[in-house]
């Protein structure tokens, strides 16, 4: 990988860029799926490609290629400038980026069992007992169990010196049971919905799921949804779970706090955000119970590494400080226009992207409460769990998302299981009606691996440190 | 630089005969794409790229297993086939697995134009400034993108598919936004570049922007509505993706069970899916190396059936439409050129019709909340207008909607007569008119 690189930033030189940085990045994945007593799939892939980004004339391009011999770098090497000086016919402004240290070091994530080791009859076992056990009730027509393992190792190299080795491994583990009945399909979801609960880590993590032993209550909760009453349609309070309140985060502070949302440059694909640069410092985000950091040094997260995709380090900064918008997510380039250097967030999705502002560990810092304290502390409301919809406009401002399943809260107890709980809200009166977060002991960090974004699509590893919440005056039951 | 369709081909089928299994089958794709991207009225990221899959499924018995890779030497090809040999070797035997389907003939589509292959990083750049230029000329501010697919797709197994074909497509897209919250879209999508026009479209989306500045607020309910075609394509893609896969219908899920051969739509509602129609994108059989045919969805407002792949046109015992997607395919037989036809109304005849009701430009971030009824939320976007006494009045924020797309079709008032193809390119395209609708439930609006 070092002698690709050096031959790529230097053929970059040759050809006239300014500055450049490539990155090799070599993967491998395994996916084994069970759905409904049948295995759905077992697969495995590998890739090795790539990625040269350069300035030149004042503008970016970038080119990857598959093809690592000497002819395929240097006209990979030659196209990224070509299309940079392409770009630069119509230029604004020149590219300017915040200095960073040259590093020469290496990183590696955890991981005690490599899981690609593991043998695949071990793995199948686990899921053929966990989608088995989910069709103990005969309302559960369709069950689903899935495991995926990802291996990464890349080099980046820049032509201001930085050179740095990276190795990690990602699982995910998860099982779903669909209830199918009068109409409707309705399911139930552990340890997270769409695909489960995704960490950096090994064969360790998937075992710690122990997805087969949860297997019968959630197929349980997924038959008794059938029969259970609707969702109301009011305003009332919500307490939400750890896992939906952080891809709440996920989607109304993550997005809109990516510093190149602000700027405009996701504007017709994604879209910009209702946060201005002039707010930053003064604007309320949410209440005082709202804490909200990005943090790329949290062991085992989607969201961690030693330095992002431009040989940034690794960092922990606040978005938002006793309720008060702090601070963004950003680039090199970005970040110059805030006045700071770079907190690290730009990330590719493999060697033939070009790296984008990206989410690290982006979390609700935990609050005080317990969470049968926090029920007891309700007269009245509604708690949801597990995200099944999620919709959001292009300011990140009007959300809706719905739940997999409720209680009814009355009297600080929870009551009948509701079905279909959706709840919809403006931005910053949501966070704004945030009154209580849960302890440290119900907090814990959320693997999201499929953040899209960007054009060419970008899907991004993320992830939320998140603890149950409570937000009042919330409308819920929407088109119910 | 990608493979040339013979040596895709010639990769292809190496590898599904090197393959030491019962049976096999190889997926080979290969592209060189390109795409010049805009914002602030400049070009701020441009980018290339050149790579080759190789895909292979290993038969054992009834068991499969699947590996890929994009190293193409002989090691990895043999270290490729080894691990899909692998993997079969630890599936269970599935009783339902029909064995890989034996070759049919194929039609393929000729999609190779050189006015598409032309748009290098200077025709794009070129291109772009066109599309800025409109906006800028009137104080707005542009974004969006041009790109260029290039690709090669070569199908080949032990059972004597052979199919292979090579296609390109230009994407481009168009969002011109205002000061005062007017914002306005266009986009284009064709094999054959010489069609595209960048001022002409982004002077259409720049026309928007201008009048949707200063947009109102609107109340909540439910209101007639015309949606463009870029609205509508989001309800057929949605209806393809959780009601129209056959693996959908074999596990009760699908809006369809139960319900083929009557009515559950508008009668001027008929929906097909035509990868072999004039001026669409994309591959013209699908990944199994079957041949893909006009398939009827829903004819008439009445429910014809789902789309299948081998695999689950032998456990409905129903046709194989030739709906495979690359294995391992999680998702079941897809839809990917899904059109609607056309009806007789022009949008200016539809809008004119209206006493009172919302023009919605296209929708944004829509989702399924309800996926036997599709009950669909999403936002509004990039243009979205009052109508009264049959005339577009004044811009009106974006809107979100919560409502169930096979209701909303069952009250269609008339279907446009121009269709538009939308859609990312390479997976295929959408073509679809404008609608006009009696009722769309409108629940909030943005802040």
């Amino acid at each position: 990988m070092k002698n690709i690189i050096a031959e790529a930033l230097d053929a970059a030189a040759i050809a006239g860029a300014t500055y450049a940085d490539a990155r090799v990045v070599e993967t491998r994945e395994q996916e084994l799926s069970v759905r409904t007593g049948r295995v759905d799939a077992i697969g495995s892939s590998e890739s090795l490609g790539l990625g040269i980004r350069v300035i030149a004339d004042g503008a970016w391009g970038f080119a990857a290629t598959a093809d690592m011999s000497g002819d395929g770098i240097g006209t990979a090497a030659r196209e990224a400038v070509a299309l940079a000086r392409a770009a630069a016919t119509s230029l604004r402004e020149p590219v300017r980026l915040a200095p960073v240290d040259a590093y020469r070091d290496t990183w590696n994530g955890p991981c005690e069992i490599d899981p690609f080791t593991v043998p695949v009859d071990d793995k199948l076992a686990i899921l053929l007992a966990a989608d088995e056990a989910l069709r103990a009730e005969a309302a559960v027509r369709v069950s689903a169990a899935r495991m995926a393992f990802l291996g990464v190792h890349k080099m980046f190299g820049s032509s201001e010196g930085s050179l740095i080795e990276q190795s990690y491994t990602e699982s995910q583990a998860g099982i779903v049971a669909y209830a199918i009945g009068e109409g409707e399909m309705l399911p139930r979801s552990y340890p997270n919905s769409h695909g489960g609960q995704a960490v950096q880590g090994g064969w360790e993590a998937v075992l710690a799921l122990d997805i087969a032993g949860h297997a019968p209550r959630v197929g349980e909760q997924a038959a008794a949804l059938l029969s259970a009453d609707s969702c109301p349609s009011e305003t009332t309070t919500v307490i939400i779970d750890g896992s939906q309140v952080a891809l709440q985060v996920h989607e109304s502070i993550g997005h809109p706090t990516e510093l190149d949302r602000v700027l405009g440059d996701e504007a017709a694909f994604a879209g910009t955000s209702w946060v201005g640069l002039e707010d930053l410092g003064t604007l309320k985000y949410g209440s005082e119970k709202v804490t909200v950091t990005a943090d790329a040094t949290v062991p085992g997260s989607l969201g961690s590494f030693g330095w992002d995709d431009e040989g940034v380090p690794a960092q922990r900064d606040f978005l938002i400080r006793d309720g008060i918008l702090t601070g963004f997510q950003s680039s090199r380039e970005s970040a110059l226009t805030i006045g700071r250097t770079s907190n690290g967030c730009m990330r590719a999705d493999g060697w033939n992207r070009q790296p984008l502002v990206r989410m690290t560990t982006i979390s609700l810092e935990p609050g005080t409460w317990g969470f049968d304290e926090l029920v007891a502390d309700t007269d009245d409301g509604i708690y949801v769990e597990t995200n099944n919809s999620w919709s959001i406009d292009d300011r990140r401002l009007n959300f809706q998302f719905a739940c997999e399943i409720g209680w009814e809260i009355k009297g600080g107890k929870l009551g009948r299981m509701i079905k279909n709980p959706n709840y919809t809200g403006i931005t910053p009166e949501f966070w704004g009606s945030c009154d209580a977060v849960c302890s440290p002991k119900h907090w814990q960090v959320w693997g999201i691996p499929n953040c899209g974004k960007g054009e060419p699509m970008q899907v991004a590893h993320v992830a939320h440190g998140a603890a149950p919440a409570r937000f009042r005056n919330v409308r819920m039951g929407v088109g119910r | 630089m990608r493979l040339s369709l013979e040596d895709a081909r010639t990769l292809a089928d190496r590898a599904a005969h090197v393959t030491p299994a019962d049976a096999a089958e190889a997926v080979v794709t290969s592209s060189a794409s390109a795409l010049t991207r805009f914002a602030g009225n400049r070009i701020h990221q441009n980018v290339a790229e050149s790579d080759t899959h190789l895909s292979i499924r290993a038969v054992l018995g009834t068991r499969t297993g699947v590996a890929s890779t994009n190293r193409l030497d002989d090691d990895a090809l043999v270290r490729c086939a080894a691990a899909a040999v692998e993997a079969a070797r630890h599936a269970p035997e599935d009783p339902d697995f029909p064995g890989l389907p034996e070759a049919q003939p194929v039609s393929v589509a000729d999609r190779v134009n050189p006015a598409t292959l032309g748009y290098d990083a200077d025709r794009r750049a070129e291109a772009a400034r066109a599309i800025i230029g409109q906006s800028e000329a009137r104080g707005l501010t542009a974004a969006g993108t041009v790109a260029v697919n290039d690709y090669a797709v070569a199908i080949a197994s032990t059972q004597g598919v052979d199919a292979a074909m090579e296609a390109g497509d230009l994407r481009a897209t168009v969002l011109s936004m205002g000061g005062h919250g007017g914002n306005g879209w266009a986009s284009f999508l064709g094999a054959d570049a010489a069609s595209f026009a960048p001022a002409a479209l982004g002077g259409r989306a720049a026309r928007t922007a201008e009048r949707s500045e200063d947009p109102v607020s609107l109340e909540p309910g439910g209101y007639t509505v015309v949606l463009a075609p870029e609205a509508v394509a989001d309800i057929v893609d949605f209806l393809g993706y959780v009601g129209f896969s056959g693996k959908a219908f074999a596990e009760g899920g699908s809006f369809l069970c139960d319900a083929l051969g009557t009515s559950i739509m508008d009668g001027r509602i008929s929906i097909y899916d035509d990868a072999l129609a004039p001026g669409t994108v994309g591959i013209s059989f699908d990944y199994e190396g079957q041949p893909k045919h006009r398939t009827p969805l829903i004819e008439g407002g009445v429910a014809v059936g789902p789309v299948t792949d081998s695999y689950y046109a032998h456990r409905l015992s129903l046709p194989n439409t030739g709906h495979a997607l690359p294995a391992p395919n999680p998702y079941g037989p897809i839809a990917l050129n899904l059109e609607m036809a056309a009806g007789d109304a022009s949008v200016e005849d539809m809008v004119a019709s209206v006493e009172r009701g919302i023009y919605v430009t296209r929708f944004h971030y829509v989702n399924v909340e309800d996926p036997m009824k599709v009950v669909l939320t999403g936002m509004t976007r990039d243009g979205t207008f009052l109508i009264e006494d049959g005339q577009l009045t004044s811009a009106v924020r974006n809107q979100r909607f919560t409502q169930g797309a096979l209701e909303a079709l069952s009250h269609v008032r008339s279907v446009g007569a121009q269709r538009s193809l939308i859609g990312p390119g390479e997976g295929g395209a959408t073509l679809v008119p404008a609608l006009l609708l009696e009722r769309w439930e409108f629940t909030g609006e943005t802040g």
